[in-house]
Protein backbone atom coordinates (compact mmCIF):
# COMPACT_ATOMS: atom_id res chain seq x y z
CA UNK A 1 0.00 0.00 0.00
CA UNK A 2 2.74 2.63 0.90
CA UNK A 3 4.59 1.42 -2.53
CA UNK A 4 1.27 2.03 -4.04
CA UNK A 5 1.37 5.36 -2.27
CA UNK A 6 4.60 6.33 -3.42
CA UNK A 7 3.33 6.09 -7.64
CA UNK A 8 0.83 9.03 -7.63
CA UNK A 9 3.55 10.96 -5.08
CA UNK A 10 5.84 10.42 -8.32
CA UNK A 11 3.42 11.08 -10.82
CA UNK A 12 2.55 14.61 -9.32
CA UNK A 13 6.70 15.69 -8.76
CA UNK A 14 7.69 15.52 -12.33
CA UNK A 15 4.18 16.15 -14.26
CA UNK A 16 3.72 19.76 -15.04
CA UNK A 17 0.77 19.31 -16.20
CA UNK A 18 -2.17 21.07 -13.49
CA UNK A 19 -5.07 17.91 -14.22
CA UNK A 20 -2.45 14.91 -14.14
CA UNK A 21 -1.57 16.60 -10.32
CA UNK A 22 -5.01 16.73 -9.14
CA UNK A 23 -5.16 13.07 -10.75
CA UNK A 24 -2.45 12.28 -8.41
CA UNK A 25 -3.96 13.96 -5.82
CA UNK A 26 -6.96 12.15 -6.10
CA UNK A 27 -5.15 8.98 -5.83
CA UNK A 28 -3.63 10.17 -2.87
CA UNK A 29 -6.60 11.69 -0.88
CA UNK A 30 -8.45 7.95 -1.13
CA UNK A 31 -5.45 5.69 -0.05
CA UNK A 32 -4.62 7.85 2.70
CA UNK A 33 -8.19 7.46 3.82
CA UNK A 34 -8.73 3.46 3.12
CA UNK A 35 -5.26 3.01 4.92
CA UNK A 36 -6.63 5.09 7.98
CA UNK A 37 -9.40 2.95 7.40
CA UNK A 38 -7.54 -0.18 7.64
CA UNK A 39 -5.59 1.36 11.09
CA UNK A 40 -8.78 1.79 12.35
CA UNK A 41 -9.90 -2.10 12.18
CA UNK A 42 -6.71 -3.44 12.71
CA UNK A 43 -6.44 -1.16 15.70
CA UNK A 44 -10.19 -1.66 16.57
CA UNK A 45 -10.78 2.04 17.05
CA UNK A 46 -14.00 3.88 15.62
CA UNK A 47 -13.15 6.97 16.64
CA UNK A 48 -10.06 6.68 13.90
CA UNK A 49 -12.64 4.96 11.63
CA UNK A 50 -15.46 7.72 11.53
CA UNK A 51 -12.54 10.10 10.89
CA UNK A 52 -11.41 7.87 8.02
CA UNK A 53 -15.18 7.86 6.66
CA UNK A 54 -15.85 11.40 7.11
CA UNK A 55 -12.34 12.47 5.25
CA UNK A 56 -13.17 9.77 2.29
CA UNK A 57 -16.70 11.33 1.70
CA UNK A 58 -16.02 15.55 2.22
CA UNK A 59 -12.31 15.14 0.38
CA UNK A 60 -13.84 14.19 -2.54
CA UNK A 61 -16.16 16.66 -2.58
CA UNK A 62 -13.78 19.05 -1.74
CA UNK A 63 -11.77 17.95 -5.00
CA UNK A 64 -14.66 18.56 -7.16
CA UNK A 65 -14.59 22.53 -5.56
CA UNK A 66 -11.19 22.70 -6.54
CA UNK A 67 -11.46 21.24 -10.09
CA UNK A 68 -14.14 23.20 -10.83
CA UNK A 69 -11.88 26.67 -9.46
CA UNK A 70 -9.35 25.50 -11.93
CA UNK A 71 -11.30 24.71 -14.58
CA UNK A 72 -12.99 28.19 -14.63
CA UNK A 73 -9.40 29.89 -14.80
CA UNK A 74 -7.95 27.81 -17.55
CA UNK A 75 -10.53 28.51 -20.08
CA UNK A 76 -10.61 32.63 -19.54
CA UNK B 1 0.16 -5.09 15.20
CA UNK B 2 1.93 -2.55 12.85
CA UNK B 3 5.97 -2.94 13.39
CA UNK B 4 8.15 -0.12 13.76
CA UNK B 5 9.54 0.04 10.21
CA UNK B 6 6.30 0.61 8.72
CA UNK B 7 5.67 3.61 11.07
CA UNK B 8 8.78 5.57 9.78
CA UNK B 9 8.52 4.73 6.34
CA UNK B 10 4.77 6.16 6.32
CA UNK B 11 5.98 9.09 8.70
CA UNK B 12 8.92 9.72 5.98
CA UNK B 13 6.07 10.57 3.35
CA UNK B 14 5.68 13.95 5.23
CA UNK B 15 9.04 15.49 4.72
CA UNK B 16 8.75 14.22 1.33
CA UNK B 17 5.93 15.80 -0.13
CA UNK B 18 6.81 18.94 2.06
CA UNK B 19 10.36 19.12 0.13
CA UNK B 20 8.12 18.66 -3.64
CA UNK B 21 5.52 21.63 -1.91
CA UNK B 22 8.62 23.92 -1.24
CA UNK B 23 10.56 23.36 -4.88
CA UNK B 24 7.48 24.12 -6.70
CA UNK B 25 7.34 27.53 -8.03
CA UNK B 26 3.93 27.59 -10.21
CA UNK B 27 1.39 28.75 -7.71
CA UNK B 28 -1.31 26.85 -8.89
CA UNK B 29 0.63 23.03 -9.12
CA UNK B 30 2.10 24.47 -5.71
CA UNK B 31 -1.78 24.56 -4.12
CA UNK B 32 -2.57 21.03 -5.38
CA UNK B 33 0.81 19.87 -3.62
CA UNK B 34 -0.42 21.45 -0.70
CA UNK B 35 -3.40 19.40 -0.92
CA UNK B 36 -1.65 15.96 -1.22
CA UNK B 37 0.51 17.20 1.87
CA UNK B 38 -2.59 17.56 3.91
CA UNK B 39 -3.86 13.99 3.02
CA UNK B 40 -0.47 12.71 3.82
CA UNK B 41 -0.15 14.35 7.18
CA UNK B 42 -3.85 13.25 7.93
CA UNK B 43 -2.54 10.05 7.17
CA UNK B 44 -0.05 10.33 9.68
CA UNK B 45 -1.82 11.91 12.70
CA UNK B 46 -4.44 9.22 12.37
CA UNK B 47 -1.72 6.73 12.73
CA UNK B 48 -0.08 8.23 15.68
CA UNK B 49 -4.04 8.31 16.96
CA UNK B 50 -4.84 12.01 17.01
CA UNK B 51 -8.33 11.64 15.23
CA UNK B 52 -9.50 14.70 15.88
CA UNK B 53 -6.15 16.33 14.78
CA UNK B 54 -6.53 14.47 11.30
CA UNK B 55 -9.55 15.21 11.30
CA UNK B 56 -8.97 19.01 11.36
CA UNK B 57 -6.38 18.69 9.43
CA UNK B 58 -8.22 17.29 6.45
CA UNK B 59 -10.89 19.68 6.58
CA UNK B 60 -9.37 23.35 7.45
CA UNK B 61 -6.48 22.68 6.00
CA UNK B 62 -6.64 20.13 2.42
CA UNK B 63 -10.08 21.92 1.80
CA UNK B 64 -11.07 25.41 3.06
CA UNK B 65 -7.36 26.80 2.88
CA UNK B 66 -6.37 25.35 -0.46
CA UNK B 67 -10.20 26.60 -2.27
CA UNK B 68 -9.60 30.23 -0.07
CA UNK B 69 -6.13 30.22 -1.72
CA UNK B 70 -6.64 29.27 -5.13
CA UNK B 71 -9.57 31.58 -5.31
CA UNK B 72 -7.77 34.91 -3.75
CA UNK B 73 -4.36 34.01 -6.24
CA UNK B 74 -6.80 33.60 -9.30
CA UNK B 75 -8.16 36.89 -8.33
CA UNK B 76 -4.55 38.59 -7.95
CA UNK B 77 -1.99 37.21 -10.37
CA UNK B 78 -4.20 38.34 -13.50
CA UNK B 79 -3.55 41.27 -15.86
CA UNK B 80 -6.69 42.94 -17.10
CA UNK B 81 -5.99 44.15 -20.71
CA UNK B 82 -8.61 46.33 -21.86
CA UNK B 83 -9.83 46.33 -25.37
CA UNK B 84 -12.44 47.86 -27.62
CA UNK B 85 -15.51 45.95 -28.76
CA UNK B 86 -15.72 45.97 -32.49
CA UNK B 87 -11.85 44.94 -32.63
CA UNK B 88 -12.54 41.45 -31.74
CA UNK B 89 -15.14 41.46 -34.00
CA UNK B 90 -13.00 42.35 -36.82
CA UNK B 91 -11.12 39.64 -35.85
CA UNK B 92 -7.41 40.58 -37.28
CA UNK B 93 -4.65 38.04 -37.53
CA UNK B 94 -2.57 40.65 -35.69
CA UNK B 95 -4.80 41.20 -33.40
CA UNK B 96 -5.28 37.87 -31.85
CA UNK B 97 -0.85 37.22 -32.84
CA UNK B 98 -0.84 40.48 -30.73
CA UNK B 99 -3.01 38.74 -27.48
CA UNK B 100 -1.40 34.80 -27.72
CA UNK B 101 1.99 36.59 -27.66
CA UNK B 102 0.94 38.83 -25.23
CA UNK B 103 -0.41 35.73 -23.06
CA UNK B 104 3.19 33.91 -23.78
CA UNK B 105 5.35 36.44 -22.40
CA UNK B 106 2.56 36.66 -19.01
CA UNK B 107 2.68 32.90 -18.88
CA UNK B 108 6.22 33.07 -17.94
CA UNK B 109 5.61 35.07 -15.11
CA UNK B 110 2.66 32.48 -13.99
CA UNK B 111 0.13 35.47 -14.51
CA UNK B 112 -3.29 35.40 -16.41
CA UNK B 113 -4.74 37.37 -19.37
CA UNK B 114 -8.56 38.55 -18.52
CA UNK B 115 -9.57 40.43 -21.76
CA UNK B 116 -12.29 42.95 -20.32
CA UNK B 117 -14.70 44.21 -23.55
CA UNK B 118 -15.41 48.09 -23.42
CA UNK B 119 -17.92 49.73 -25.87
CA UNK B 120 -16.18 52.72 -27.08
CA UNK B 121 -12.89 54.62 -26.74
CA UNK B 122 -14.20 57.04 -23.83
CA UNK B 123 -14.94 54.20 -21.76
CA UNK B 124 -12.03 52.22 -22.13
CA UNK B 125 -9.68 55.41 -20.78
CA UNK B 126 -12.22 55.87 -18.32
CA UNK B 127 -11.94 52.24 -16.99
CA UNK B 128 -7.57 53.30 -17.07
CA UNK B 129 -8.43 56.19 -15.12
CA UNK B 130 -10.41 54.52 -12.52
CA UNK B 131 -7.72 51.58 -12.15
CA UNK B 132 -10.74 49.22 -13.21
CA UNK B 133 -7.96 47.25 -16.10
CA UNK B 134 -3.79 47.27 -16.26
CA UNK B 135 -3.97 48.10 -19.64
CA UNK B 136 -5.47 49.20 -22.50
CA UNK B 137 -5.25 47.95 -25.99
CA UNK B 138 -6.15 50.15 -28.88
CA UNK B 139 -5.70 51.06 -32.29
CA UNK B 140 -3.68 54.21 -33.15
CA UNK B 141 -5.63 56.61 -34.83
CA UNK B 142 -5.98 56.44 -38.38
CA UNK B 143 -4.53 60.71 -39.40
CA UNK B 144 -1.34 59.58 -36.81
CA UNK B 145 -0.89 57.11 -38.21
CA UNK B 146 -0.39 58.84 -42.01
CA UNK B 147 1.17 61.64 -40.59
CA UNK B 148 4.01 58.60 -39.33
CA UNK B 149 3.89 57.16 -42.47
CA UNK B 150 4.85 60.41 -44.21
CA UNK B 151 7.82 60.70 -42.42
CA UNK B 152 9.27 57.44 -41.94
CA UNK B 153 8.00 54.38 -43.80
CA UNK B 154 8.90 52.10 -41.12
CA UNK B 155 6.12 53.03 -39.40
CA UNK B 156 3.69 50.99 -41.49
CA UNK B 157 3.13 48.23 -39.39
CA UNK B 158 2.39 49.64 -36.27
CA UNK B 159 -1.19 49.81 -35.74
CA UNK B 160 -1.99 48.68 -31.86
CA UNK B 161 -0.86 51.01 -29.10
CA UNK B 162 -0.80 49.58 -25.55
CA UNK B 163 -0.72 51.14 -22.28
CA UNK B 164 -0.36 50.17 -19.33
CA UNK B 165 -0.51 51.62 -16.08
CA UNK B 166 1.64 48.90 -13.98
CA UNK B 167 5.34 50.07 -14.18
CA UNK B 168 6.64 46.40 -13.04
CA UNK B 169 4.00 45.07 -15.91
CA UNK B 170 5.80 48.06 -18.27
CA UNK B 171 9.22 46.71 -17.64
CA UNK B 172 8.26 43.04 -18.54
CA UNK B 173 6.61 44.01 -21.42
CA UNK B 174 9.33 45.82 -22.88
CA UNK B 175 12.08 43.44 -22.18
CA UNK B 176 9.81 40.44 -23.52
CA UNK B 177 7.12 41.53 -25.69
CA UNK B 178 8.60 40.89 -29.00
CA UNK B 179 5.76 41.99 -31.61
CA UNK B 180 6.43 44.73 -34.01
CA UNK B 181 2.70 45.75 -34.45
CA UNK B 182 2.42 47.67 -30.99
CA UNK B 183 3.97 50.38 -29.68
CA UNK B 184 4.05 50.37 -25.53
CA UNK B 185 3.76 53.09 -23.70
CA UNK B 186 3.40 53.38 -19.93
CA UNK B 187 0.97 56.33 -18.53
CA UNK B 188 0.81 57.68 -14.71
CA UNK B 189 -2.10 57.30 -13.40
CA UNK B 190 -3.07 59.78 -10.58
CA UNK B 191 -4.26 58.73 -7.39
CA UNK B 192 -7.70 60.16 -7.20
CA UNK B 193 -8.75 58.56 -4.04
CA UNK B 194 -10.00 61.04 -1.94
CA UNK B 195 -8.98 61.90 1.93
CA UNK B 196 -11.35 62.19 4.15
Amino acid sequence: MILALLIPIYEAWQDDDIWQKMLAFASIATKTAIMMLLISVLRDDWSIGVVAVIILSVGNAGLMLLAHLIKQLNFN
Amino acid sequence: MIDNYTYIIIIALLPLSALMLVFQVNPYHALVIRAILGAISALVYALLGAADVALTEALVGTMLAVTLYVIAVRSSLVMRLGILKESEVEAESYFTELISSLRKVINKYHLRLELVEYPNLPALEAALEEKEVHAVCTKQKKLELLQRNRNTATDVRQTYNTAIRVHRLFEIMQSELAFPETTLTYVTVPNMEEKH
